[in-house]
């Protein structure tokens, strides 16, 4: 049927016209502000681009020797990973909460708003808050300590604490968005398991490890995926706790160093090096959970 | 729709995308205008705005756009144009930025404006406001001048007069400054109770009054090598660590953080604290006793006084189009008297001009009343903070960021400047070597 076959052509070719028109803002912007700020960077890695002497000559592998013979960049790494640890807390948090605001009881919706209200929350105000709160002297922690004849740390100030209470900040701050989350995943869970399970005269306990953490470990793996970049990147709260990375370098990470680098030195091509060599690093982490996560996340019959 | 539609509407998208890549240029006319880049405080940017409105009327054709950023972001915005090759006409700078943009032809010499111009006199400015912008290729302090004084601040060291008075103790005069010893026992009758309530007689006292006054410095003369292990420099820091430490006078460093030198100075917790020309105008408004300035303590060793002044400049962008009308408004903000007379209304800082400190400045009848002693910072003792005479500071934070190890006596002084010395030296060297290359 010749007809037909040219009127489908005809229809093919009109939208493809508009989908093409559709796609023309989105495309540009991923061209314009991604693919060639990346392209940018990546060959910026391979020059001695500094801002403020306006030179771009090609070095070569000299920015990436520079900095991983750096003992800063080796700290800030350790400091790095160390931000992984909020991970599992805030993921196990985040699914009693859940658990326990599921149930429609009076007041759940208020708790749901209360857990959400850290994550909503501007970061600086949240700092500023956490600096009160962990004061050496005149702190909440501090003082409740005091109280039962404890002296606290220097919890900002000495380099063996700013890692812990930045990563009890970032706990509380991500139980919150972790349990809407998991509660979201908990409604989608159909009661028939349950009332299956109950037939067959299944504890509690038994439906949640058999049946509801099963059935929670997409999301759980989706959390941890966004989680561990997040913590990789985390830089706001260095920044905000300390004015230069804490004594002895000891709360500065990767990517507060790439920005030191970057805009405190004017090293743009050094700065363009390690984040480029870290963005492959946080790739591979990346797609070695994807792999492991066939052994534990359930993906359905 | 048609075929023509959605062309127009491809169109559409792309010229929007070039309006957003690219910007028009302007239309050339007579007149000029300039951007002038800085930051402040609301009422400091209140009378820049004053003082740039009446540079507009007395240079018509001039038009100034001003911008103002948060300090802390200030550096960071200011490299990013710099970079993308949109520096201001006219923006702050700080002594220690001098060389690096000198050197990278980013500021202009305005060495022949200085000597040459209708706005103001060079021999009525203070010659370390001016010098701290002079550099010669080599020296800093030397040479061309690639920036004019916004403003001179010194740090004084300022006293609770109601808390000496009570422990009947009498500050020392210009003629006869304290020795260390007597400085530490003023603060030991001045420091009393227990936990939060505490009230200590000294204040973190000045490294560099401390190390200078002894004889030692961060660096030999000539900025080349580091010589923080000398014993006159480890002496005086663990003299000054010591107050804390041994003597008891002075807050710790976590006391410190939990509330700072001066809030604790206002609260009438500490009886004496360094405090810059800056703090004046907070001072009215916070400090509900008599205070006042006496001269930095010596050290029995030498018997010479010795603290740091510093300020912030305003530099010319070497790209700037309108050199002339950029120079005349970096200018007519450094040395306009009624700009100056600001820093005198608002606390702020030393006035740039020579006459106008001397005389309208010492007779404002406002605290402190021994503002003499800040002039004679500025003409006698004072001495630049050491790491504004190198390319740059790395060497500097690097010997800040666990100092405090220091004064909670983790370490001593001496196996701590040990233990950061060849650090130091190194990042120094690259620093040298960086100015060298060019």
């Amino acid at each position: 049927m010749p007809t037909t076959a040219l009127r489908s052509r005809r229809i093919n070719r009109r939208e493809r016209a508009w989908g093409l028109a559709f796609v023309t803002p989105i495309a540009l912007q991923v061209i314009l502000f991604s693919l060639v700020p990346v392209g940018i960077a990546v060959f910026a890695s391979f020059t001695d681009w500094n801002s403020i002497r306006d030179t771009r000559d090609f070095v070569g592998l000299d920015n990436f020797a520079e900095f991983l013979g750096d003992k800063y960049f080796w700290i800030a790494a350790g400091n790095t990973l160390y931000m992984l640890i909020p991970i599992p807390f805030y993921l196990l948090f985040g699914i009693l909460f859940a658990l326990g605001s599921h149930r429609r009881t009076p007041g759940s919706t208020l708790f749901r708003v209360l857990f959400l209200l850290p994550y909503v929350s501007s970061i600086v105000a949240l700092v500023v808050l956490w600096k009160w709160i962990f004061n050496y002297q005149y702190g909440l922690v501090n003082q409740a300590l005091a109280a039962v004849g404890i002296q606290g740390p220097d919890w900002l100030g000495d380099p063996a604490w700013i890692k812990p209470t930045i990563v009890i900040m970032i706990i509380w701050k991500m139980i919150g968005i972790t349990s809407i989350y998991m509660l979201a995943a908990l409604k989608n869970i159909p009661d028939v398991y349950y009332e299956a399970a109950r037939l067959d005269g299944a504890s509690p306990v038994r439906m949640f490890f058999q049946i509801t953490l099963p059935l929670l470990t997409p999301s759980i793996f989706f959390l941890t995926v966004v989680g561990m970049i997040g913590s990789l990147q985390t830089f706001v709260e260095v920044q905000l706790f300390t004015s230069d990375g804490g004594r002895e370098y000891s709360a500065a990470t990767i990517t507060y160093y790439i920005w030191q680098k970057a805009f405190g030195s004017g090293q743009l091509g050094l700065a363009s090096a390690a984040a480029f060599f870290f963005a492959l690093v946080v790739l591979v982490l990346t797609l070695v959970q994807f792999r492991l996560s066939r052994r534990w996340v359930y993906e359905g019959e | 729709m048609t075929k023509r539609s959605i062309a127009a509407a491809v169109a559409a998208v792309a010229a929007a995308a070039l309006v957003m890549s690219g910007c028009s240029a302007p239309a050339d006319s007579g007149k000029q205008t300039i951007t002038f880049m800085g930051w402040g405080s609301d009422e400091e940017i209140a009378t820049f705005k004053t003082m740039i409105g009446q540079y507009e009327d007395k240079y018509p054709d001039v038009t100034v756009d001003y911008v103002t950023v948060p300090a802390g972001d200030f550096a960071t915005k200011l490299q990013t144009m710099i970079a993308s090759k949109k520096t201001p006409d006219v923006f702050y700078l700080q002594p220690e930025k001098v060389m690096p943009y000198a050197d990278a032809g980013i500021i202009s010499d305005l060495s022949s404006f200085v000597d040459d111009n209708e706005l103001f006199d060079p021999a009525n400015v203070w010659a370390k406001a001016i010098d701290m912008y002079r550099y010669d290729g080599t020296t800093p302090g030397k040479g061309a001048v690639y920036g004019l004084p916004k403003d001179i601040s010194a740090f004084g060291l300022a006293y609770n007069k109601d808390m000496f008075d009570a422990a009947g103790i009498t500050a020392p005069t210009d003629d006869k400054p304290w020795t260390w010893d007597e400085y530490a026992a003023a603060a030991k009758k001045l420091t009393s109770g227990e936990g939060a309530d505490k009230v200590y007689g000294s204040g973190p006292y000045s490294l560099e009054a401390a190390v200078w006054s002894n004889g030692g410095d961060w660096l030999n003369a000539d900025h080349t090598k580091v010589t923080v292990t000398d014993p006159a420099f480890v002496d005086a820091l663990q003299w000054v660590a010591d107050l804390n430490l041994v003597d008891g006078v002075a807050p710790s460093p976590e006391e410190l953080s939990s509330q700072g030198d001066y809030d604790r100075f206002v609260s009438g917790k500490l009886a004496m604290t360094g405090v810059g020309t800056w703090a004046q105008g907070g001072l009215w408004n916070d400090a509900k006793f008599t205070w006042d300035i006496m001269p930095w303590p010596v050290s029995p060793k030498t018997g010479k006084e010795a603290i740091w002044y510093g300020g912030i400049g305003f530099a010319v962008a070497k790209s700037s189009k309108h050199q002339e009308a950029a120079s005349n408004l970096a200018a007519f903000l450094a040395f306009n008297e009624d700009a100056q007379r600001t820093n005198i209304e608002k606390g702020q800082a030393i006035p740039n001009l020579i006459d106008m400190a001397k005389d309208e400045w010492l007779n404002t009848g406002k605290p402190p009343a021994n503002k003499q002693e800040f002039i004679r910072i500025l003409e006698d003792y004072g001495r630049r903070a050491t790491q504004t005479y190198t390319f740059n500071s790395d060497w500097f934070t690097l010997f800040n960021s666990n100092l405090a190890s220091v004064q909670s006596g983790q370490q001593t002084a001496a196996e701590y400047t040990a233990s950061v010395q060849q650090e130091m030296q190194d990042l120094l060297d690259k620093g040298i070597a960086e100015q060298q290359k060019k």
